[in-house]
């Protein structure tokens, strides 16, 4: 996801990571109980996992999170007009990036005068289960996660 | 900050599906199109911010959500 931030950069495309819970609370980072721990969290996700976007820290009840659905690891993209125009379930850099490249096209056909207009659709994306764990992984929480029966690699709720 | 049931029931303190499933409702998130919700957030350095002035500053805006765990 990083890589994406910095190929769409210059086509004024931001990129944030929002922080939430922890989904996998573990010894070594264990559940949220202030947001102090929060931001310390948000800036081990920074410099240990070496993600280089804007972070940026949700309430400690998770208001943002909570409203756009809680899933764990999710990616939204907003227009500038304040409406969500793409939402996933799950963060995959296939996805958002095929995501992108249409949206970006869509503003080069109105700019040649082209005439649209939205509508909605659907698609199932496919994401790589040898990444489970995702770039960001999990390998930071501890020796085991609680509540944790099953490997890292298993662990995500999808 | 907030209800204290809620601060404890969001932020689970272990990774079982009585306690995560509850939360996962993407199925009734906002509708793409229409107007979203804003929300204040915080950077690094705990300054604040939104969701909305953040997005109003690019043509669009990736947002990926979530944690270091």
């Amino acid at each position: 996801m990083n890589a994406i931030a910095d190929r769409f950069a210059s086509q004024n495309v931001g990129p944030i990571f929002l922080y939430t819970h922890e989904a996998h609370p573990g010894e070594d980072y264990p559940h949220l109980a202030s947001m102090e721990r929060k931001f310390q969290h948000a800036r081990d996700l920074r410099e240990k996992l070496g993600v280089t976007r804007p972070i940026l820290v949700d309430a400690l009840d998770g208001a943002c999170h909570r409203a756009y659905g809680s899933m764990p690891n999710m990616t939204w993209i907003f227009a500038k007009s304040c409406v969500p125009v793409y939402k996933s379930d799950w963060t995959d850099h296939h996805s958002v990036s095929n995501a992108m490249e249409y949206f970006l096209e869509v503003a080069t056909r109105r700019r040649a005068g082209e005439r649209l207009a939205p509508f909605r659709v659907e698609r199932l994306d496919f994401k790589n289960k040898d990444m489970a764990r995702s770039t960001r992984g999990s390998s930071g929480t501890g020796p085991r996660p609680y509540g944790s029966t099953a490997p890292h690699s298993d662990r995500r709720p999808r | 900050m907030g209800d204290p049931e809620l601060l404890a029931s969001y932020n689970y303190d272990e990774f079982i599906p009585e306690k995560f499933m509850r939360w996962l409702n993407f199925t009734a998130s906002p509708l793409l199109g229409e107007p979203s919700p804003d929300f204040p957030l915080w950077d690094l350095d705990g300054r604040a911010t939104s969701l909305s002035a953040t997005w109003s500053r690019y043509t669009y805006l990736i947002v990926e959500f979530g944690s270091f765990t």
